[in-house]
């Protein structure tokens, strides 16, 4: 039995070490438990610009090409010629939901807990309404109130909110950020790469971003459009160049849509654009645009190329199918990968109080307003480097012999918003959408999946069909087909 | 500790020791076999008592017995013989070996060798023939179809690629489905060092193929749970033991040399594209080279005439079929095996030394491999009582250029396939343009040129392993023993990966390091004992501990855009990251395992093993971090036991019960963590929330029993013998990937709560129809069926989604009340009637408008089959295998592009005057017939890509595998030479397909070995090889 004992023991040895040490083991040494809330604002600021992945395809293949900003023959640009590639047209949602609107609830989440200042909480609540609203503007009903909380609530599978009951809670989160915004530097301090934590621009950004928001609903509820546009006037918007909300790139942290320009060569600047530019003499011309063949940027030398088409259509239609000799975005100025990404001008603000001066009476004087906003939009493309300043007389002269036209003035408003939005294609065809301007002409290229008509938004992740296949389909019975034509609510006809 | 396991270790331990009694007279003596060769380990045993010995070394043994008593003399493979003492104190006595009764001893869980008799378990042992005759670069598929319940899938990943082996069905929903591989004693890692997915990347090969397979002796292939309880939570997936050649069995210093050549070619008779249609969009062939460039890979022109159209580089060309491009790209492979091994056996000492070399130029341009392995195994005895092994292989292992494939971006297989007819694959050379940019062939900057692929990126790899252990046995009593075994794996692999400056799509280029760590540290301390209770009762016991410790680092290095073009090194790049990946985690274990034998034709074997997982182990955590495996397996052997008629040889019934599976293979997944990451924005660090998978506390082990009985026969003086087996098996709790959807922000949960089943039948057949001593024929078939079920996912049932390809139209799947691993896609919309549903656009072109997604095909074939004939004639052998696979489906990336690109050859109805398409349309219900103007087919036929179920097809086949013809050179004709043994071998593999149904595609061409089977994307198309192996001993 002697000899059992020590069998025994010896086993009994190993046991009692058969987990020693374990739990200490299972710590990662490589991650921290937690980060700290400004770490994770930065990386937001970062996601909302996103990548090259959406920015290429929801951004310019899709938006940029039906804004007829962009043009080209290549097939795939299916914006161009309204046909439908799924996987592109939801490359926002893919991106937004997993990064961008992911990190802003856990970071809401994590302000909460840590009892953070309510400027804190105000900034973030800002930056979640801007990426809601770049959502829903895009698809409309989309997933809201319970996105983003896989971990906080356990929600795996949120359903879509109503756009009618999102927009009002994102307008009203404006209102309650800039309330609780004061006056001097948030804790944020320096990780606020917008605005270096400066609270009284964030409170500015919250009204920019309702009067953007209001007008949103100006076919869809016009008294509630008003009352929203008067109470972001009221509460103070932007008031220079200055105030502009943009996240500035550089060679670590690219700006998405330089990568794009990158890696393809096919875009073109539209004839559409390119003839609004020549139209008006418009000095910005030469710093949007340079002919592809050797960069020219004589005014003369920029020919726009005709959206629509491809090779062989091209070939029939002018005997050559090269487009070197048309203008393409001027790859030595606004292309490149450490430009700015920019998200709401000082000058769509002035556009916007024209407009809501034309409609209401509101906000003084919309010839003022105007001139502000064009002044603006030409003066900001200096964020772009020295290439890109335009002397104040070339400004003057183009308000001279394009100036305010009352009888026409929310086209002609609306049109420059168009022109001034140039590469934030999201907020250009938004705003199209709103306010039906400009009058663009429709392609009709063989195949296109809209009937021949600009579609009106974009389609869901293909994905959601597999996996959260009973609220997709509550969504798209209650917004209609997940197709290009659909409309969102605040489109209305 | 639990509970069950305790009880269990103390009634071990009552039986173990029971007292024995006195004896009377010394007796001695030696026991030799029939050839007078002294026999070392013999059981000597006093007939009717426990009073038993063994014979030493040299054959000798003394025992105390009563001197009337008749003496037992028993040998694994020898016959038992009775022998009187009479009196006399000195007994010599030989005994006969036993071909007869098929007492094989075969290496067992732990690498204990037991006679098969004992197996209450299905085990296949091959041996190193079937492993180096026809020889792959890696060993492990030499095995495909050979062995029933073994399902080996090679993919199309080229020859440094990964293998999958999946025994007896998936049993896990997500984790790792692939055996655990021993290599003499050691488990060793077989992680796979990066795939493809869906937007491409490149296969970085697994841990098994580093063994050479001039150094293996056998392989044991434990597939069920009571075969391989005894590794608890590791043996979920079966366990494969490779035992390498030893010096044993040798006489004195011998030198083996082995060498083998193989070439291979590409088959192209698997494509078959449209041939009379060339480049060109919308039925018009290109006016320009612009628009050659704009059409790409678009086969959407004119038919072809001849007459001279402007090409990609402006140079004009006949319009007309230009020949076969894989043809043309490709080259023949080639592949040198080269062995040269040492053995020694004298009394004390007995080693092998090997050296090998493996040089592979695989079929795609640029691309091939080195293996360079060298192996010592030796044991020796140290003493009386203790004996001692040492096992060591270091290989050097260097790939160059792994090929890239799904996707298209530097995927020269893409390219070459798609290329138009009219457009000679050759003419995209040189690959550069002068100024040193991509020389692109479309303005898709993604089509990338295969020859910049094969020639201008740069992706090499080099491995350098050491797997080495020491075990060290001590034989406290004679039937007592301890052994200490101690292994260690340690792989370091080092990456460079280029995307040079100029390629099209990423114009300035960039530059990955990366480096891998592997180690593995493994040690057992096993407590073993031997014992005849009776002369027909004897018990064989063992208790263990194990500890397994694993950590893994990967240190990664990513630069891109080149500044100075053409120099390729991470400090020459604008912007650059950098990352490390850390992960450790221990298992610990004891075991124990106890075997009662009844006049050896009754066993039952008791085995259990509780394991602690770090991995499931977190401060505060609530559920268990163990789980305990126990398994009870028996054998019978009932024409030893009974009176059966003559022509049965041998009759065994066995079954079986265990509990297997494990702990989660991943550490730190119990919970949230963040993470800095990217490089910081203006001064700024990046934070967020690590990972997309939503962590849970409360994970425990996951579980997998199996029932499994089998039968044994032999026929006709073992002519022609039949086993078969049967098995049921059911995974519970296994941590699943939850699905959620990707707004919920996260891509999946992990949770305990997935459920899958397998049963199915193996049987293997085999005879020997003639046998003579001239000639014989040998045939085996062998064959599978196993029919897995998914029986739960979560706690609704959600759908598991595993990959999806590049079309993402389509995804592995897994759903409750289905088979493992379905296919799940985009159908056509159909009315009541299966009539196809169109929407007609503007221009009057019905456009097939895409239904639910649904199950398309199941992606694991559960039929598998294999046949294998020999033939000897003198001196002469022939061998050919041929095995199938059926009653699964795949989808087919490559159809789905040419329907796109027009080179399907389907495509070419309706290209003169139209197609005729009758349907349902979708705007108003009503069935129409309209016809398709060629100029549209391009629409029509690009809106049909988007429909994965015109894609799924039958991944049925019949494959001729492999063939040889040997000859051995006559003993007597080289006896006045220094040679003792000469082979020389003619062989060939992938000969032919005797049946396929996938069309233009190779069935066996996924371009993963992950769970995700049944998806192909442009992988390295496959080969046929021919080649000659010599063996040589002297």
């Amino acid at each position: 039995m002697k000899k059992s004992i020590f069998i025994l023991m010896f086993a009994l040895l190993f046991v009692g070490a058969c987990d020693d040490g374990f739990e200490e083991l299972n710590v990662n040494p490589t991650k921290p438990s937690q980060v700290a809330a400004s770490n994770k604002l930065t990386a937001i600021i970062k996601f909302i610009s996103s990548e090259r992945y959406d920015n290429w395809r929801a951004g310019m293949i899709y938006q940029s090409t039906m804004m007829q900003h962009i043009s080209t023959t290549a097939g795939y640009w299916s914006g161009d010629k309204y046909t439908w590639n799924r996987g592109y047209a939801s490359s926002l949602l893919d991106r937004y939901y997993g990064n961008a609107i992911k990190s802003i609830e856990d970071l809401q989440f994590q302000l909460e807990e840590e009892s953070a200042p309510e400027e804190m909480k105000a900034i973030v609540r800002i930056l979640r309404v801007f990426a809601y609203s770049r959502l829903t503007d895009l698809y409309g009903d989309v997933p809201y109130s319970e996105a983003g909380k896989a971990v906080i609530d356990g929600i795996f599978l949120p359903k879509y909110d109503a756009q009618s009951e999102i927009y009002p809670d994102l307008l009203k989160e404006l209102e309650e950020s800039a309330a609780a915004l004061g006056t001097g530097t948030s804790e944020f301090g320096s990780a606020d790469v917008v605005y270096g934590g400066d609270q009284a621009k964030w409170k500015k950004l919250a009204n920019s971003l309702m009067l953007r928001l209001g007008l949103r609903l100006i076919k869809v509820d016009p008294a509630a459009s008003q009352a929203w546009a008067t109470k972001a006037i009221a509460g103070g918007v932007m008031t220079s160049n200055e105030d502009i909300f943009y996240l500035q790139h550089d060679a670590d942290n690219k700006n998405g849509i330089g990568e794009v320009f990158t890696a393809d060569s096919n875009p073109r600047m539209s004839k559409t654009f390119i003839d609004f530019l020549q139209g008006g003499n418009d000095p910005r011309l030469p710093i949007l645009a340079a002919r592809r063949s050797d960069g020219s940027t004589a005014p003369e030398d920029l020919i726009g190329f005709p959206n629509g088409l491809d090779s062989p259509m091209l070939l029939e239609l002018t005997g050559e199918d090269n487009t070197d000799a048309y203008a393409e975005p001027n790859r030595s100025i606004i292309t490149g990968e450490t430009t700015p990404m920019i998200f709401q001008t000082y000058a769509e603000v002035e556009f916007m109080l024209a407009e809501s001066n034309v409609r209401w009476g509101l906000a003084g004087d919309a010839a003022t307003h105007y001139n502000n906003g064009v002044t603006a939009a030409m003066k900001h493309l200096s964020l772009y480097g020295e290439d890109a300043v335009i002397a104040d007389e070339d400004i003057t002269a183009y308000l001279t012999a394009n100036p305010y036209d009352a009888a026409n003035a929310i086209e002609q408003i609306n049109t420059q918003y168009w022109a001034a939005t140039f590469l934030n294609e999201y907020e250009t065809f938004s705003n199209w959408r709103r306010s039906g301007f400009p009058n663009l002409t429709p392609v009709n290229y063989p195949g296109n999946v809209t009937n021949g008509t600009i579609p009106r938004r974009l389609t869901y992740s293909e994905s959601e069909q597999s996996t959260n296949p009973d609220n997709y389909a509550a969504a798209v019975a209650a917004q209609g087909p997940d197709v290009l034509t659909t409309r969102v609510w605040w489109d209305a006809q | 500790m639990n509970k069950k396991f305790l009880s269990f270790l103390t009634i071990t331990l009552l039986l173990f020791f029971q007292g024995v009694t006195g004896q009377d007279k010394n007796v001695s003596g030696v026991v030799t076999d029939d050839t007078g060769s002294p026999l070392p380990g013999v059981n000597v045993v006093e007939k009717g008592t426990s009073n038993g010995t063994s014979t030493d070394f040299d054959g000798n043994y003394a025992i105390s017995v009563d001197a009337n008593a008749t003496l037992v003399f028993s040998s694994l493979g020898y016959k038992t013989k009775e022998v009187g003492v009479n009196g006399r104190s000195t007994v010599n006595t030989s005994i006969a070996e036993d071909a007869s009764e098929l007492d094989e001893v075969v290496v067992t869980a732990l690498g204990i060798r037991k006679e098969t008799k004992a197996l209450g378990y299905s085990l296949t042992e091959v041996d190193a023939d079937e492993i180096s005759t026809v020889k792959t670069p890696n060993a492990i598929n030499s095995l495909q179809g050979k062995i029933a319940g073994v399902n080996i899938s090679q993919n199309a990943t080229g020859a440094a690629g990964s293998s999958r082996v999946v025994i007896r069905g998936a049993s896990s929903l997500s984790g790792n489905n692939q055996p655990l591989y021993v290599v003499d004693g050691i488990p060793i890692g077989n992680g796979n060092n990066g795939s493809a997915s869906l937007w491409g990347g490149s296969d970085g090969g697994d841990g098994i193929s580093s063994l050479n397979p001039d150094d293996i002796e056998s392989i044991s292939v434990l597939k069920g749970g009571a075969a391989s309880a005894l590794y608890g939570s590791r043996a979920a997936g079966g366990v494969i033991i490779v035992t390498t050649k030893s010096g044993k069995g040798q006489e004195g210093f011998g030198v083996e040399f082995s060498s083998s050549v193989t070439f291979d070619k590409v088959n192209t008779d698997l494509q078959d594209f449209q041939q009379e249609y060339g480049q060109g969009v919308r039925g018009v062939r290109p006016g320009s080279q612009q628009a050659a460039l704009e059409a790409g890979t678009s086969s959407w022109g004119e038919a072809y005439d001849g007459v001279s159209t402007p090409q990609f580089d402006g140079v004009s060309r006949p319009y007309s079929y230009t020949g076969n491009n894989v043809d043309k790209f490709y080259r023949s492979g080639t592949t040198f095996i080269n062995t040269v091994a040492i053995t020694n056996a004298s009394e004390n000492l007995t080693y092998r030394l090997s050296a090998s070399d493996l040089t592979n130029e695989d079929v795609l341009p640029n691309a091939g491999l080195n293996r360079k392995s060298f192996s010592i195994n030796s044991s020796a005895i140290l003493g009386e009582k203790l004996t001692s092994n040492v096992n060591a292989k270091y290989i050097i292992e260097k790939v160059q250029n792994r090929p890239r494939l799904s996707d298209s971006p530097g995927n020269a297989n893409f390219s070459v396939a798609l290329l138009p007819g009219n457009i000679d694959v050759t003419t995209l050379q040189p690959s550069t343009n002068p100024d040193g940019s991509e020389r692109g062939f479309s303005n898709n900057t993604f089509s990338t040129n295969p020859y910049f692929a094969a020639y201008n990126f740069n992706n090499q790899d080099v491995r350098n392993r050491i797997i080495a252990s020491t075990s060290l046995r001590y034989d406290i009593l004679d039937w007592l023993s301890l052994t200490g075994r101690v292994g260690i794996d340690n792989d370091i692999i080092r990456r460079t990966s280029v995307e040079p400056f100029g390629t099209a799509y990423k114009p300035l280029g960039g530059i990955n390091e990366e480096e891998r760590r592997y180690n593995q540290v493994d040690a057992d301390l096993i407590l073993a004992a031997e014992k005849n209770i009776t002369d027909k009762f004897a018990i064989s016991a063992l208790v263990g501990a194990n500890n397994n410790h694993v950590k893994s680092e990967n240190l990664f290095l990513g630069g891109n855009d080149f500044i100075v073009p053409g120099l390729e090194d991470i400090g020459n790049t604008v912007s650059q990251s950098r990352s490390r990946e850390y992960s450790e985690r221990k298992i610990g274990s004891v075991y124990g395992s106890l075997e009662l034998s009844y006049d050896r034709w009754a066993y039952v074997t008791f085995t259990g093993r509780n394991d602690w997982f770090s991995t499931l182990s977190f401060p505060g955590k609530t559920t268990p971090n163990d789980d305990f495996y126990p398994s009870i397996n028996a054998s019978l052997i009932l024409s030893d036991a009974l009176n059966l008629p003559n022509f049965v040889s041998f009759l065994k019934l066995r079954g079986g019960y265990s509990e297997v599976a494990g702990g989660a293979q991943d550490p730190y997944s119990l919970a949230l963590t963040y993470e800095i990451f990217g490089n910081p924005i203006q001064g700024q660090p990046l934070g967020r929330i690590s990972g997309s998978t939503v962590p849970n506390a409360n994970l425990v082990a996951f579980s997998k029993n199996e029932t499994e009985i089998g039968l044994d026969m032999r026929l006709f003086n073992n002519r022609l013998s039949l086993d078969f087996a049967y098995y049921n098996n059911e995974t519970t709790n296994d941590i699943v990937n939850v699905a959620t959807s990707e707004y919920s922000g996260f891509s999946g949960a992990s949770a305990n709560l997935g459920k899958v089943s397998n049963k199915g039948v193996e049987f293997l057949l085999s005879g020997t129809p003639i046998q003579t001593k001239d000639f014989s024929w040998n045939t085996t078939i062998n064959g599978a069926y196993n029919e897995g079920l998914v029986v739960a996912t979560d706690n609704v049932d959600s759908d598991v989604n595993l990959d999806e390809p590049r079309t993402q139209n389509v995804r592995i799947t897994h759903i409750v009340g289905e088979t493992y691993g379905t296919i799940v896609g985009v159908s056509y919309e159909r009315d009541d009637n299966g009539t196809i549903v169109y929407e007609i656009d503007g221009d009057g072109v019905p456009r097939a408008v895409e239904g639910e997604r649904k199950i398309l095909g199941e992606g694991v074939p559960p039929l598998t089959v294999g046949f294998t004939n020999s033939f000897r004639y003198k001196n002469f052998n022939l061998n050919f295998l041929i095995d199938g696979k059926f009653g699964g489906q795949i989808f087919s990336g490559t159809n789905t592009i040419l329907y796109g690109t027009g080179l399907h050859k389907n495509t070419l109805e309706g290209r003169e005057n139209g197609l005729t398409v009758s349907g349902i349309d979708v705007a108003n219900g009503q069935p129409f017939t309209t016809t398709v103007a060629p100029e549209d087919l391009e629409t029509y036929y690009g809106e049909i890509n988007d429909i994965a179920e015109e894609f799924v097809e039958d991944s049925d086949y019949i494959k001729f595998r492999q063939m040889s013809i040997g000859y051995s050179l006559p003993k007597k004709s080289l006896d006045n030479v220094f040679l003792t043994d000469v082979n020389v071998s003619l062989i060939a593999s992938n000969l032919f397909y005797i049946k396929r149904s996938v069309d233009n595609i190779d069935p066996e061409s996924a371009y993963t070995a992950g769970n995700s089977q049944g998806l192909e994307y442009f992988g390295v198309p496959s080969a046929r090889s021919y080649g000659l192996t010599i063996n040589v001993k002297f």
